[in-house]
């Protein structure tokens, strides 16, 4: 049986690797975490439908029990080629094509820092919302409740300033979300998001968007927040531009939620076709670069390497999972031409 | 002996060295007649002052001698010398000779220069016992040697220590050919003075030169006299606006190229013809371009290196006035809303004035650490940027408009007066150099004395008072990064370091001190994006990891941003780094 390496262990590499199962070929997902799912470990409800996402991961991560794939967990992938991975240590994992699937980073919102990030206690980003939420312990810092509360887009997305021209997509649905449930937690608090533009690209966002302002009261201000700081009884001031009224305005709120954008993952540089020994394309990004966007979308270039998911550009889980069983058929076409 | 002093072949020769003349005077004439009056009145007052003798002794060393470019470049050095101390001891030499053999009467202009051929028959033998003949082969060879130097370079500029050359305009390239003529012919001529067409040769190749030098950079060689006398009596340029006076500074420059070389958005980024050689050709010949002007990170790096001292970073802010079309005033009214008077009673009796400036209010881990260091130091603070502040202007300045940052000026210095400080500190050295520069608030002009310090000037005194006291936390390795605007823009280089050693050690990189490199996204560059700006941070990132330091240390909060971008060292302002030690 031929054997597909799968790097990384998140959604797109547990749908690529279950339908290579079905293709009949001998997928190994390497992850180097302790546990597959990705960052969907991580979340609580996903958008739009808000349903759980242990329900997606346990589902997921059943069936590649069931399917008997291998892992190898704790392994991290250092190299690429189209005849297998290079994997810490230095030690190799012959393979007769490869899947890359190791995904997205989070933004490090420290870099902005004029918003305070680790720096004022009550400034979180959407990932720390997520796992409050988790744990049922949604609260400012002294464990009291908010009572205004303020959402800010496009942090470390679509800002020359730290490099990150792209949109990540998936946070402006995000930040609706969780303003809805930031809502359902503290009925009585004010809720701000502000926003350059709304993206709600998917099925259903918008209805959710529109729901978010009639149904839950929550204020949508056009314009970027420039700075945060501490007042003297412990909140933070943010000052912005409502660009829709042409005026600075100054607001006080008592938890500050920034929402990170997807930022190229670490390991594509360790890959990347630039260092000595060659290997696969990089965007100007940072993110992975297909061939194309339309047929070849999930091909790299470099025969016998395929793309799934978040490693090529910001993608919602449906789309992460998609790319997954096309990289699988992708993978199911060039074996079959080789002896 | 009767001499005419006369032949055909001393036309082109008279008709070019009167064209240079003309040409000359009238330009010098016309640029000293539009001075401002202030300048003129300066002229006069210092024309007759030991001014005057020390430029004596400047256009001395640097037009014939060209001492500061040896210092830059030794071989570029000596081909200036050889050209130009070279020349002129053969014109001094050629009319003391003239007069050995002729004795005092009047000689013509083409009797000194054409001297061998007037003179033919005669006896060259020594005379008063001096080998004229030979002193003046072994001249005519020291300026040979620097023209194959010339040659050399045109064709190799990497042998000469230099990455990059200029690249020539017309009348410079007609210059150059016949320059490159003018010795070879001259040596021929002098070898064969009985052969009438190498005497035309060298004739034309003199008038040729000549006709064509104002019109060249070969120009430098006059300009650069009345430059260096226009400088001592005190004249400079004016970043408000372009001057009759900069047209003596942009015809000094000789394109020699040593600004292109420290050019970091050639070196890292990929930039060519933005430079200040190519600045000062473009503004020369009427072809600036907005994308030119603004391509410039006004780092100083090439000022500091230029061997003729031009004023490059305020030539380029002229130009930018200028085609930043009509006085913006009033389109964006920045001032809008800002209420001065606020807070100003009772505030009287606090002395201490902060001043953040917009970086440091983007970077709240600096705007922390200042806090916590005026709390330890028991000093109570007025801080200017909460209470109606604006910005300091420079941002404005260099964009070339000015009238807004005078507002912008003219409101701060209000508001500091209003609250009766005495000291202003600022974190950062964009603010502090216009607050230096511009603002005036320690010359007790229009009020009392407020004096400007840079909090890294600020912390060095009040550890030098025993305000502060720092504990060591083990041993840590420093590297610091000199900020454009806080070394070269304020002369300030010891005062950072001085902290840094009180808490730790210091090591190095490379470039350090005047020669430190910027870190790529100076506020002054307006043409580049963000891809350009890392990979100088990059570059300079690289540079400081070389070290071994385990935490990169700046002094302004823009440089501590831009170097994040491009380093994976730690990178602090000195205000943490004190906050961090704070006993
Ligand atoms: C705050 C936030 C909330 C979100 N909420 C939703 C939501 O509600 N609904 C939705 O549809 N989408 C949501 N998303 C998007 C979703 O997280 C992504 O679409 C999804 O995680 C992408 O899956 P992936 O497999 O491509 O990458 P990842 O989830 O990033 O998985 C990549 C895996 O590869 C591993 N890996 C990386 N490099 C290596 C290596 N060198 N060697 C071995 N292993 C490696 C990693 O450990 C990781 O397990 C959200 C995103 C964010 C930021
Ligand atoms: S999805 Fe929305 S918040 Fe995210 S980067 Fe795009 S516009 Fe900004």
């Amino acid at each position: 049986m031929k054997k597909v390496a799968v790097i990384g262990g998140g959604p797109a590499g547990m749908q690529a690797a279950l339908s290579l199962v079905q293709m009949g070929l001998a997928p190994v997902i390497v992850e180097c975490s302790s546990a597959l799912g990705g960052k969907l470990k991580d979340w609580h409800q996903l958008f739009p439908s808000m349903t759980p996402a242990h329900e997606v991961l346990d589902e997921l991560t059943g069936q590649i029990a069931d399917a008997g794939v291998e892992v190898m967990l704790h392994t991290e992938v250092e190299g690429v080629t189209g005849q297998g991975v290079t994997l810490a240590g230095g030690r190799k994992l012959e393979a007769d094509a490869v899947v890359v699937a190791s995904g997205f980073d989070i933004f490090d919102a420290r870099l902005k820092e004029e918003y305070g990030y680790h720096i004022y206690d009550n400034v979180f980003t959407t990932v720390d919302v997520e796992r409050m939420l988790n744990k049922g312990a949604v609260a400012l810092h002294d464990g009291s409740a908010p009572r205004r509360i303020a959402f800010v887009h496009c942090v470390g997305s679509r800002d020359e300033k730290v490099n990150q021209k792209h949109c990540s997509k998936v946070c402006c649905i995000t930040g609706v979300k969780q303003a809805m449930e930031m809502r359902t937690l503290f009925p009585e608090a004010e809720i701000f998001n502000f926003y350059m533009d709304i993206r709600m690209f998917g099925p259903g966002y918008e209805e959710m968007y529109q729901s978010a302002q009639q149904d839950y009261g929550i204020n949508f201000i056009r314009g970027r927040v420039s700075e945060a700081s501490p007042t003297i009884d412990g909140r933070l001031q943010i000052k912005a531009e409502d660009t829709l009224v042409g005026r600075p305005m100054k607001m006080t709120v008592d938890m500050l939620v920034l929402l990170v954008g997807m930022k190229a993952g670490g390991s594509n540089a360790k890959f990347s076709a630039a260092l000595p020994g060659g290997g696969i394309t990089l965007s100007s990004s940072g993110f992975v670069a297909p061939v194309d966007l339309f047929a070849g979308n999930v091909s790299s270039g470099l025969e016998g390497v395929f793309y799934a998911g978040t490693v090529s550009a910001p993608k919602t889980i449906g789309e992460s999972i998609d790319e997954g069983a096309m990289a699988a058929l992708r993978v199911a076409e060039y074996l079959k031409g080789r002896k | 002996m009767e001499m005419t002093f006369y032949s055909g072949f001393v036309i082109p020769f008279i008709v070019g060295t009167s064209v240079l003349f003309a040409v000359i005077l009238y330009k010098y004439v016309r640029w000293m007649a539009r001075l401002p009056r202030r300048d003129k009145l300066l002229v006069w007052r210092r024309m007759f002052s030991v001014a005057t003798l020390k430029g004596l002794w400047e256009c001395f060393t640097e037009c014939l001698l060209h001492r500061r470019i040896w210092r830059v470049n030794p071989l570029l050095g000596y081909m200036h010398t050889a050209f130009a101390l070279g020349w002129f001891l053969l014109i001094v030499v050629g009319w003391v000779e003239t007069v050995a053999y002729l004795g005092w009467r009047f000689v013509p202009l083409q009797g000194h220069i054409f001297f061998d051929y007037f003179t033919q028959g005669m006896d060259h033998g020594p005379r008063w016992g001096i080998d004229f003949e030979l002193i003046m082969d072994i001249l005519l060879l020291y300026v040979l040697s620097g023209l194959a130097l010339a040659v050399f370079k045109r064709f190799r500029s990497r042998s000469l220590g230099m990455k990059r050359t200029t690249r020539l305009t017309l009348g410079d390239r007609t210059a150059m050919g016949a320059l490159w003529f003018v010795f070879p012919m001259r040596l021929l001529a002098e070898s064969f003075p009985s052969q009438l067409p190498l005497w035309w040769g060298y004739s034309i190749a003199l008038g040729v030169f000549f006709v064509a030098m104002p019109f060249s950079r070969y120009m430098h060689i006059f300009t650069e006299i009345p430059l260096i006398f226009l400088r001592r009596w005190g004249i400079r340029s004016e970043a408000g606006r372009e001057k009759s006076f900069d047209h003596f500074q942009l015809e000094a420059c000789s394109r020699c190229g040593v600004c292109i070389d420290p050019c970091q958005l050639q070196r890292d980024a990929g930039f060519w013809n933005v430079q200040s050689a190519y600045f000062i050709r473009d503004r020369r010949y009427n072809n600036l371009t907005r994308y030119v002007a603004d391509n410039c990170l006004l780092c100083g790096r090439c000022q500091r290196s230029c061997p003729v001292g031009l004023e490059l970073d305020t030539l380029r802010l002229g130009s930018r006035w200028t085609l930043s079309g009509a006085p913006s005033n009033g389109r964006f009214n920045y001032a809008r809303g800002v209420d001065l008077s606020s807070g100003a009673a009772g505030s009287g009796d606090r002395r201490v004035g902060y001043f953040a400036g917009c970086m440091t209010l983007l970077s709240p881990r600096i705007l922390r650490a200042m806090e916590r260091i005026f709390d330890a130091a028991g000093e109570p603070v007025w801080w200017a940027d909460r209470d109606g502040g604006v910005c300091c202007g420079r941002p404005l300045k260099l964009s070339g408009d000015l009238d807004a940052a005078r507002d912008m000026m003219r409101m701060n210095t209000e508001l500091f007066r209003n609250h009766c400080i005495t000291m202003l500190v600022t974190s950062c050295p964009i603010c502090l150099r216009v607050f230096r520069e511009d603002y005036r608030l320690d010359t007790g002009v229009d009020g009392p004395k407020i004096e400007v310090l840079h909090h890294s000037e600020y912390f060095a005194r009040l550890i030098a008072e025993g305000r502060l006291t720092l504990k060591e936390v083990g041993s840590q390795l420093f590297t610091y990064h000199d900020p454009c605007e806080l070394g070269r823009g304020c002369g300030i280089y010891d005062a950072p370091r001085e902290i840094i050693a009180a808490v730790g050690s210091l090591v190095e990189p490379t470039e350090t001190r005047s020669k430190a490199l910027c870190c790529g996204s100076s506020l002054a560059n307006t043409a580049i994006n963000d891809i350009a700006q890392v990979r100088m941070a990059q570059t300079v990132g690289r540079d400081f990891e070389a070290t071994g330091a385990a935490t990169l240390v700046t002094a302004c909060p823009l440089c501590k941003k831009a170097l994040a971008r491009g380093t994976s060292l730690p990178v602090q302002d000195l205000a943490e780094i004190i906050e961090h030690h704070l006993a």
